[in-house]
């Protein structure tokens, strides 16, 4: 692995008496896809909204490039962009003044919030209706606009959580290579999926989670070969193997 | 300085998506001013009774519908009572005759409540009143489309207090779901019993009151800062639904881990709110002056202190309630509710100085009161700028108790 990157060291976070992330620990190396994989509410958003500095974790510190999340948050926020796993968009403003509000927050100027704006848009294809309101989008299209807002700033580190979730074939894949593009131009991405497939595909790492503890954390080739051939067994058998059958929440 | 600009970025993106909102327009811009215009068109008939302005109304429901109740309380009965500038207001019996008599030009237009009107009030979904004209007399027409606004938005807020009366109906077993004649009764006398005074209240009418020695007054001297206050108000508050709807929206989130803190984003709130505010007093003062030739008294710089004092102070409390609300529904009914109830406690609609000694003292726990009794002083008794700063302290420190208990609230929220 190379040098890391993020480094999250023993998080915990209770909601009222529930221990929603109890005792996580990780790294993840400059220009990685790291996967977060776990079942429904093992504790994969509360964790990401710990590292983005959205909630204060109970226990624990996350540095990322070297800055604490408690201690310089302002740091850590100008070099991360988040695509939470809920829409986050102003349906009542068009996609470019969701872009443009967003990236002006992060900070830029006028002149680069427009060519971000309009790149950004470009990317994910949704140039065409750049002036149109969110709220007419299908949820293919939203998805890929609250996408695009978490790239504005040209993050260092990219947190998805789950941004493929209830979309098309062809939107999951512009989706898949925009990620693949970004890591190439050097950004760094934690990645958070319910489709097994995806995440063997894309990560080069994964963690799985399960009540809130990390139960297993390797390359996805690495994990399903501790199962039997690992060109035969699917990241799918790990999951279920390590994370059991029973049904969550 | 970072968090100046945040608040400066959140207020213009809340003002993009106010202009967007057809509705909110209509509701904090248009509506006053259509308000104020009719109250003109009224008052212009003044002194001279030959133009006096006659209104008509016609409804399509059976004579058990609350339209019926409503036209009845509105009806002028006794044409020699009325004073001057006063509307007449006329009953039409049949609906399809006035209609003909539109179309033949004997009736200028009318508006008439429909079939529906009373089922959905009680249910609480809208319906529309209808605006029936000739648009050969464009004066006419902007009074009856003020009137069916007026009656439309006094409704809206009926069945925020309705919707509240039979939940404690329910609670006190003094009603029964399923019954919807009594129902009506029992929504109808709850209403009458708490308001104290008959639905005759309610009618859209502005006389001057001679109190004491005080001369006869331009009316418009109390009305406009009463209702000025009032819209105001309300349209603060409904700043209450702006972060609930950052929660639920998901974006408040996006706007923590981007790079606006929790005081920005109050900040933010409250700059939009305020906007708002200087757009009304803008309107309302440009009309009062222009429109009715209102004068500002001897102290005309603390008349526009006190209304922006008012509307810092509103502010506070929309973003203030914010703080506290968890839904969007909750968030805008318990705006208009305190607003409601504040408004004629506080002097909005008639002035303080009629009422008893007690109301008066009790009006002094509403921020309305402050600045209504403020504009009282500079506007009808010519008061000077040293006797209203009592007025403008009580209005900063209700701005100042406000802000502090969002500040404390929103830090210290979780989530
Ligand atoms: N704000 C909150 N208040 C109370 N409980 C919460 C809150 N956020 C999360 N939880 C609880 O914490 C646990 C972990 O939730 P979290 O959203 O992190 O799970 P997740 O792994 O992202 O699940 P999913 O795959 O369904 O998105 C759940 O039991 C959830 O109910
Ligand atoms: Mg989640």
């Amino acid at each position: 692995m190379a040098e890391a990157f993020l480094v999250a060291k023993d998080l915990h976070k209770s909601f009222n008496d529930h221990k929603a992330v109890n005792g996580v620990s990780f790294t993840i190396g400059k220009n990685e896809i790291f996967g977060l994989l776990g079942p429904n509410g093992a504790g994969k958003t509360t964790t990401i909204r710990m590292l983005s500095t959205v909630l204060e974790p109970d226990v624990g510190e996350v540095t990322i490039s070297g800055f604490s999340t408690r201690q310089q948050p302002d740091k850590v926020r100008s070099i991360i962009g988040v695509c939470p796993q809920e829409l986050a968009l102003y349906e009542e403003l068009t996609a470019l003044d969701n872009l443009t509000f967003f990236g002006r927050l992060v900070g830029l100027n006028s002149r680069e919030t427009r060519a971000q704006s309009m790149a950004n848009l470009a990317l994910m294809e949704l140039e065409q209706r750049a002036k149109g309101k969110v709220s007419k989008f299908s949820g293919g299209m939203k998805r890929r606009v609250n996408l695009a807002i978490a790239l504005m700033g040209h993050p260092k580190l990219l947190f998805l959580d789950e941004p493929t979730v209830g979309i098309d074939p062809q939107s999951r894949n512009k989706i898949f290579e925009t990620i693949q593009g970004l890591r190439t131009n050097g950004m760094t991405v934690l990645y958070t999926t319910h489709y097994m497939e995806e995440a063997d595909r894309l990560c080069d790492r994964v963690a799985i989670m399960d009540g809130g503890k990390i139960v297993a954390i390797d390359t996805p080739r690495a994990l399903k070969a501790k199962l039997g051939d690992p060109d035969k067994t699917t990241l799918e058998d790990v999951f279920l193997k390590l994370t059991g059958r029973s049904l969550r929440d | 300085m970072k968090q100046l600009r945040n608040i400066w970025l959140l207020m213009g993106k809340d003002l993009k998506i106010f202009t967007a909102d057809r509705a909110a327009l209509f509701f904090s811009i248009l509506f006053p001013f259509l308000f104020v215009t009719l109250f003109n068109f009224v008052m212009t008939g003044v002194g001279s009774e030959d133009s006096r302005l006659q209104l008509n109304l016609a409804t399509r429901e059976p004579p058990t519908g609350i339209s019926y109740q409503i036209i009845a309380a509105l009806e002028t009965v006794d044409e020699s009572a009325l004073k001057p500038g006063e509307p007449q207001i006329v009953w039409l019996k049949d609906y399809e005759q006035a209609k003909k008599d539109v179309e033949d030009r004997k009736l200028t237009g009318f508006i008439a409540f429909p079939e529906n009107f009373s089922e959905a009030v009680l249910m609480g979904y809208g319906t529309e009143l209808e605006v029936i004209y000739n648009p050969s007399n464009p004066q006419a027409t902007a009074a009856l489309e003020g009137m069916a606004q007026g009656i439309a938005s006094g409704v809206g807020t009926q069945q925020v207090v309705n919707n509240t009366v039979i939940g404690l109906l329910v609670e006190k077993e003094l009603y029964q779901p399923g019954t919807a004649g009594d129902l009506a009764q029992s929504i109808r006398a709850m209403l009458t019993g708490q308001a104290g005074n008959a639905p005759e209240s309610s009618r859209i009418s502005f006389t001057t009151e001679k109190v004491g020695e005080v001369e006869a007054i331009n009316p418009a001297n109390f009305v406009i800062p009463g209702y000025l206050v009032m819209f105001v108000f309300m349209t603060a508050s409904f700043a209450a639904q702006q972060i609930t709807k950052e929660r639920l929206n998901h974006t408040l989130e996006r706007l923590l881990s981007g790079s606006a803190s929790r005081s920005a984003i109050l900040g933010g709130v409250y700059a939009s709110t305020a906007v708002k505010g200087v757009i009304q007093i803008a309107i309302f003062w440009g009309i009062g002056i222009l429109v009715f030739k209102m004068d500002l008294g001897i102290a005309p710089a603390a008349v526009f202190i006190i209304s922006l004092l008012m509307m810092l102070m509103a502010s506070a409390f929309g973003v203030m309630l914010s703080t506290f609300v968890k839904t969007e529904r909750s968030a805008s009914s318990i705006g208009v509710l305190a607003s409601l109830i504040m408004a004629p406690l506080g002097g909005c609609w008639w002035p303080l100085f009629i009422t008893p000694k007690w109301m008066q003292s009790i009006a002094k726990i509403t921020p309305h009161a402050w600045a209504n009794t403020g504009f009282n002083k500079l506007l009808i008794f010519g008061a000077d700028f040293n006797a209203v700063i009592p007025e403008m302290l009580a209005l900063i420190a209700f701005a100042v108790v406000f802000g502090a208990i969002a500040i404390l609230k929103f830090r210290t929220d979780a989530d």
